[in-house]
C-alpha cells in the first residue's frame, strides 16, 4: 500500500507519536522507511553557518556535523527501529518544508508522516507554530502524496482503525482526499464517514440564514456527496453521510469526536502565499492542533488515484455556495 | 615558498579541493595554515606594476587626509567613531602601505590587510560620494581584495565561493540538471493554483531571459515559482537558460577576477545562444552589479554593455506596473507603514533610485523613506560578502546597528528589500536585535496584490 | 638677488610648475585603462561628459554637493582657504605690476585692502584647518608630518607676503622670503599632492565618467558623484 514512507521528524519528543505510527506502518506494509530530519536553517548569506532548528543556535555546517546528527537520530529512534532493516536516515540543511518536499519528490514517497504539538499551551508551542507549524502546513499543501500528521498517542494501529472521517469542501483537492479515505477504509475495513460542514460564516457574510434555507443547503450538499463520492464506491456500503452547518474546523472536530474517529482525512488548499495569513486561515492546521486522532491531508491525485475508478467529470466542480 | 594544503595561492578548480575546504569545519585548518602562508612579494610587485594604474595611484597620492569620508562610513559610525574605521585610514594603511613598500610585506601584514578588506569595508562606495576628490575607496578595496586573493589571503567562505563558481558556474553546488529539475518541480507544485504556469527552459528568441541567485534553487525555490507566476500573469514570453542561469558572483567579493570572467561569460553565452530580447535578473544587488554593470569589462566587451539589454528585477516590475501588464488591486495595497532598503549595488552604483520609488507609489499607501536614502543610503551592513563570513560575524553584527536605527526611525515594521544581501542582513538583524521587523522581496508581496485575470484563475 | 629671484628663478619655478602639471595630466590620462578601470571612456562619451561636468561643477562650488552640505563648517573654511590661495596671488596689484613690467601684460586686479583681507582670511582658515587636524580624532589619525609641511609650504608665501606688504621689521627680508617661498611652492606643486590643482579635475572627471557611463548615469537622473 505504501512502498515508501517518508517520516519527517523535528527530532524532538513532539514527533514521538508520529515516529511510532511511521515505523508501525512501515512494518505492516513492508515499506521502506526514510527517516528525515532538516536540522539546520541556512542563514547568513552564502556562509556555511546554519541555525540549528531545535536549539536556535548557530553552528558551522560540515560533514561531521551531519554525521553527529544522524547518529543522534539513530539512537533516538533505536527502539522504534528494532530489527527493521529497510530504513535510511538522512539529515540535511535547508528550509524544512522545502527539503521535506524535495525529498518526497526525489524518493517518490507514497506517504509522508509528520508530528505536531497537540496543544498550543505546551512549552515551545509558539516556536513550533512559527517554524514547524508552517512546515506542516506547507508540506501538506505542496506534497503530491498523502501527509499523515500525528500529534497524539495513537492507541490503535492504523490497520485496526474502525472509523475514518472524510471532511470535504467539494474542491478538486477534496476528491483526492476522498480517494485516499475510501481506499484506506476499504483496505482495512473501517467505516467511512463522509462529512461536509456548511460554512455559514463565509458563505453569507452579514446575512442571517433562515433555518429552512440552511436545511435546503444541507440537503443539496448531501446529494452532492452522493453524486460525487458515493457513486464512485463499488462493493462498499460501510459509510454514512452527514452535513452540518457551522465553522468548518469546529464542526469537523465535533463530528470526529462524536463518531470516535480514528483518522480524519481532508484536503488542504489555500492560495495564500503569506505564511502568516495562511496559518490563521487554515482549517487543516486548526484540526491538526485540536484533533485527538491523526489527520491525513491529501491534495493531489498522484498517489491515490490508482483505485479502479473512473474519475467523474463534475468531481472538480466547486460548490460555489 | 610555504603554502598550505587548503590555504594557498592556488585557485579552487577541482571538486576534491573544494570538498577538502568544505570538510574543514569553520575553516579552522585553513586559517591556521594562513598564518604560515608566505607572501610572494615578487608576484605582488609585478601585479602592482601591471594593474595599479593612474586612477588608483592618484587616489592614493592626492588624498588630502581631510577626514571628510569618516562620517560617510557606516562602519565608522557603528564602531563608536573609531578613527581606525575612517575609510581613508583603512585604505592608506593597507593598499597605501603595500604600494609604499613596493609589495615588500609579510604574512602578518597581509592577514591584517585581509581582515581590513573584508571586515572593515563592504565596498558600498558611499565614501566615494563624500570625498571632494572623488576618491572611491570601495573601488580601491575591490582592487585590494584582488591582491589579497592572488596571495591566498582570502576568507575561507569566499575561497569556497569562488571554487563553486569555477566548478559549477554558480555560487552553490547546483548542476544544470538540478536546476532544470527545480524548474520542473516548481511548475508542478504551483500549476494547480496557477493554471498554465510553466517555466520554459532554453526557449530561443524569448522576450525575457531570467537569471537568478543560486540560493533560490538551493533553499528558496518558491522564489523561482513566484517569478514564474508574475511573468505568467503579466503575459510575458520568457525563459530561463539551462546553463548560464546564475547571475550572482561571489568571485567579485573574493577578488578572483578570472572566476568573475568565467561566471559572467556563462551568462553571456546563454544570451548569445538563446537570443532573448533582454535579460531580467532577480532581486539581487550584487548579481546585477557583477553581471550587468561590471561583467562586460571582465569579459572584455568594449561597449561596456551585456550582449543583450539587461535590467534589474525592479525595472521589470516598475515597467509591468506602469504599462498595466500587472495590475494592483487597490484594496490590497500595503496599508501599514513600509520602508525600502536601497541596495548600494543597484541604487548608488546602478542608478535605479527613482524606479524603486515608482514601484512604491503603486503598491504602498504609507511609504516611509529612510534617512539618508537613495544614492546616499547606508549599506545594509552585510554587503560585499560581509554577511557570509563567519570569521567576521561580530563585526558584521556591530555594523548592522546603523541600518537598524534607520529602519526603526521610519516607524515602519516592514522593509521591502529587493536584494538578497540586504534581505539577509535584515533577517539576521532581526535574529540579533529582535525588534519585530519583517522583511520581504517584492515578489511575494506583489503576488498578494495583483489582480488575477479571470482566464488565469484556477477552476476551484 | 631680487633680479635673479624674479627673473631666471621665477621662470624656472613657473616652468617646473606648468610643465610639471601638464606632465601629470598627461601621465594621468595615459594611465587610464578602460578595462582595468572598468569604464568605457570612449563609448557613450556624451554620458561621460555629462557625468564629468556634473561631478566637477557640484564639487567646485561651495555647498554644491551633498558632501559639502554634510559638513558646512569645514566646507566654509575650505572654500575661503582655496579662494584666498587662488585669487590673492593672481589678482594682487603688486604681482600684476611685476607681470606687466616683465612680460608686458597683466590681469584684472583687486585693491590692496581686499588682498589684505583675503590673505588674512586664508591664514585664519589655514589656522583652523590645522586646529581641525589636531582636534578631531578622525583627521588626526590620517595626518602625518608631510601634511603639516605641505600646509606650511602653501601658507608661507602668504604669511611672508603679508609681513612684507606691511613692512613689519625688515621689508627686504620678508620680500626675499616671500619670493623664495612662492617659488618653492610652485616647484613643490607638481611633485606633491598639491598637484591636486589639476589632479582634482582629473579624478573628478574620471569618477564622473565612471558613474555617468557605467554606474547608473544612463539610468534615471543620477546624482553628483
Amino acid at each position: 500500500m505504501f512502498e515508501k514512507i517518508l517520516f519527517a521528524t523535528t527530532a524532538t519528543p513532539a514527533c514521538d507519536h508520529a515516529a511510532h505510527v511511521a515505523f508501525d506502518l512501515a512494518k505492516k506494509y513492508n515499506s521502506s522507511l526514510h527517516l528525515f530530519h532538516v536540522f539546520g536553517l541556512p542563514s547568513h548569506g552564502f556562509g556555511q553557518q546554519v541555525t540549528d532548528v531545535r536549539t536556535g543556535k548557530a553552528d558551522d555546517y560540515g560533514t561531521r556535523y551531519v554525521e553527529a546528527i544522524k547518529k543522534e537520530l539513530q539512537e533516538m529512534y533505536a527502539d522504534e527501529i528494532g530489527d527493521n532493516s529497510d530504513y535510511q536516515i538522512e539529515s540535511v540543511i535547508g528550509v524544512p518544508h522545502r527539503e521535506v518536499l524535495r525529498m518526497a519528490r526525489k524518493e517518490n514517497a507514497d506517504l509522508i508522516v509528520m508530528g505536531a504539538h497537540s496543544r498550543q499551551e505546551e512549552p515551545g508551542a509558539t516556536r513550533y507554530r512559527s517554524v514547524v507549524g508552517s512546515t506542516m502546513q506547507r508540506v501538506a499543501k505542496g506534497a503530491r502524496c498523502p501527509v499523515l500528521i500525528v500529534s497524539r498517542p495513537c492507541t490503535t494501529c492504523l490497520w485496526y482503525f474502525s472509523n475514518i472521517i472524510f471532511g470535504t469542501d467539494f474542491s478538486k483537492a477534496s476528491y483526492s482526499a476522498f480517494l485516499f479515505a475510501y481506499q484506506l477504509a476499504k483496505e482495512i475495513g473501517s467505516k467511512l464517514w463522509l462529512f461536509h460542514a456548511l460554512d455559514i460564516s463565509a458563505m453569507h457574510a452579514g446575512k442571517t440564514l433562515e433555518q429552512d434555507e440552511i436545511e435546503a443547503q444541507i440537503a443539496k450538499a448531501k446529494q452532492k456527496i452522493k453524486d460525487t463520492y458515493v457513486s464512485q464506491m463499488t462493493d462498499y456500503d460501510n459509510y454514512e453521510i452527514d452535513v452540518l452547518e457551522g465553522i468548518p474546523y469546529v464542526e469537523i472536530l465535533k463530528y470526529a469526536r462524536a463518531k470516535n474517529g480514528d483518522l480524519i482525512v481532508m484536503s488542504h488548499h489555500t492560495r495564500e502565499v503569506d505564511p502568516e495569513q495562511a496559518l490563521l486561515g487554515s482549517t487543516v492546521e486548526q484540526v491538526v492542533l485540536r484533533a485527538s486522532c491523526p489527520v491525513a491531508s491529501v491534495n493531489r491525485p498522484d498517489k491515490v488515484a490508482d483505485l479502479k475508478l473512473t474519475p467523474q467529470a463534475d468531481a472538480t466542480e466547486s460548490e460555489g455556495g | 615558498m610555504a603554502e598550505g594544503k587548503l590555504c594557498n595561492r592556488k585557485t579552487v578548480d577541482t571538486k576534491e579541493y573544494l570538498n577538502a575546504l568544505l570538510a574543514d569545519k569553520s575553516g579552522k585548518q585553513y586559517y591556521k595554515e594562513m598564518e604560515e602562508l608566505d607572501v610572494d612579494t615578487d608576484k605582488l610587485r609585478t601585479t602592482l606594476k601591471a594593474s595599479l594604474k593612474s586612477r588608483l595611484r592618484t587616489w592614493l597620492e592626492i588624498c588630502a587626509h581631510c577626514g571628510m569620508c569618516a562620517d560617510s562610513c557606516f562602519l565608522y559610525l557603528a564602531n563608536n567613531r573609531d578613527p581606525e574605521q575612517v575609510p581613508s585610514f583603512k585604505i592608506q594603511s593597507t593598499l597605501g602601505e603595500i604600494v609604499k613598500r613596493k609589495g615588500n610585506v609579510d604574512n602578518k601584514f597581509m592577514r591584517m590587510v585581509m581582515d581590513t578588506a573584508w571586515s572593515k569595508c563592504t565596498c558600498c562606495s558611499r565614501c566615494g560620494s563624500f570625498c571632494p576628490f572623488g576618491i572611491d575607496m570601495g573601488i580601491m578595496f575591490g582592487y585590494l581584495r584582488g591582491l589579497c586573493f592572488s596571495q591566498g589571503f582570502v576568507p575561507w567562505e569566499l575561497k569556497i565561493g569562488t571554487g563553486m563558481h569555477r566548478i559549477f558556474r554558480a555560487q552553490m553546488d547546483i548542476t544544470s540538471e538540478d536546476w532544470v529539475d527545480t524548474c520542473e518541480w516548481m511548475a508542478e507544485e504551483y500549476e494547480d493554483d496557477w493554471p498554465g504556469l510553466a517555466i520554459p527552459v532554453d526557449k530561443v528568441n524569448a522576450d525575457i531571459m531570467y537569471t537568478l541567485n543560486a540560493r533560490e534553487p538551493k533553499h528558496y525555490p518558491e522564489d523561482i515559482a513566484e517569478a514564474a507566476i508574475l511573468f505568467h500573469l503579466a503575459g510575458e514570453n520568457w525563459t530561463v537558460p539551462s546553463e548560464g542561469w546564475e547571475q550572482t558572483n561571489l568571485a567579485m567579493f573574493a577578488g578572483d577576477w578570472a572566476a568573475c570572467k568565467m561566471q559572467v561569460e556563462s551568462v553571456y553565452d546563454a544570451m548569445n545562444r538563446l537570443k532573448p530580447k533582454r535579460m531580467v535578473g532577480t532581486e539581487c544587488g550584487h548579481a546585477h552589479r557583477s553581471t550587468v554593470i561590471e561583467g562586460p569589462y571582465w569579459a572584455g566587451l568594449e561597449t561596456g554593455k551585456t550582449p543583450v539589454k539587461s535590467i534589474h528585477y525592479v525595472e521589470w516590475v516598475a515597467e509591468a506596473l506602469r504599462t498595466g501588464k500587472l495590475k494592483i488591486d487597490p484594496a490590497k495595497k500595503i496599508k501599514e507603514p513600509v520602508t525600502y532598503q536601497d541596495s548600494c549595488n543597484y541604487i548608488r552604483n546602478g542608478g535605479l533610485k527613482d524606479i524603486s520609488r515608482e514601484i512604491m507609489s503603486y503598491i504602498a499607501e504609507d511609504f516611509r523613506e529612510m534617512s539618508p536614502n537613495r544614492e546616499h543610503n547606508f549599506c545594509c551592513g552585510g554587503g560585499g560578502g560581509f554577511n557570509g563570513i563567519g570569521r567576521y560575524r561580530q563585526q558584521r553584527n556591530a555594523g548592522l546597528q546603523i541600518k537598524r536605527q534607520q529602519i526603526l526611525d521610519t516607524g515602519a515594521k516592514l522593509v521591502i528589500s529587493p536584494c538578497h544581501n540586504c534581505w539577509d542582513a535584515i533577517r539576521d538583524m532581526e535574529e540579533v536585535f529582535k525588534d519585530g521587523i519583517r522583511w520581504s522581496f517584492l515578489k511575494p508581496l506583489l503576488i498578494n496584490m495583483v489582480e488575477v485575470p479571470e482566464h488565469l484563475k484556477p477552476e476551484d | 638677488m631680487y633680479e635673479f629671484l624674479t627673473g631666471p628663478a621665477a621662470i624656472a619655478a613657473s616652468g617646473i610648475f606648468f610643465i610639471g602639471l601638464i606632465v601629470r595630466v598627461i601621465f594621468y590620462i595615459r594611465g587610464l585603462h578602460w578595462q582595468m578601470d572598468r569604464v568605457t571612456y570612449t563609448v557613450n562619451v556624451s554620458y561621460g561628459i555629462k557625468g564629468a561636468l556634473r561631478s566637477v561643477i557640484a564639487w567646485i562650488f561651495p555647498f554644491g554637493s551633498v558632501g559639502w552640505r554634510a559638513k558646512p563648517g569645514i566646507t566654509f573654511m575650505f572654500f575661503i582657504f582655496h579662494f584666498g590661495l587662488l585669487f590673492t596671488p593672481l589678482f594682487l596689484q603688486a604681482h600684476n605690476f611685476l607681470l606687466k613690467e616683465r612680460w608686458g601684460f597683466s590681469l584684472w586686479t583687486i585693491s590692496d585692502p581686499a588682498a589684505d583681507l583675503l590673505t588674512i582670511l586664508t591664514l585664519v582658515a589655514a589656522f583652523f584647518l590645522v586646529l581641525r587636524r589636531i582636534a578631531l580624532a578622525e583627521v588626526r589619525i590620517l595626518t602625518s608630518v608631510y601634511d603639516y609641511v605641505l600646509l606650511a609650504v602653501t601658507v608661507a608665501p602668504f604669511l611672508t607676503g603679508l609681513l612684507a606688504f606691511h613692512q613689519v621689521w625688515n621689508y627686504h627680508f620678508w620680500l626675499m622670503a616671500h619670493i623664495i617661498c612662492g617659488e618653492i611652492m610652485l616647484i613643490c606643486i607638481p611633485f606633491t599632492k598639491l598637484s591636486h590643482i589639476v589632479l582634482f579635475f582629473c579624478s573628478r572627471v574620471q569618477l564622473g565618467m565612471d558613474f555617468g557611463i557605467k554606474r547608473g548615469g544612463m539610468k534615471g537622473k543620477g546624482f553628483a558623484w
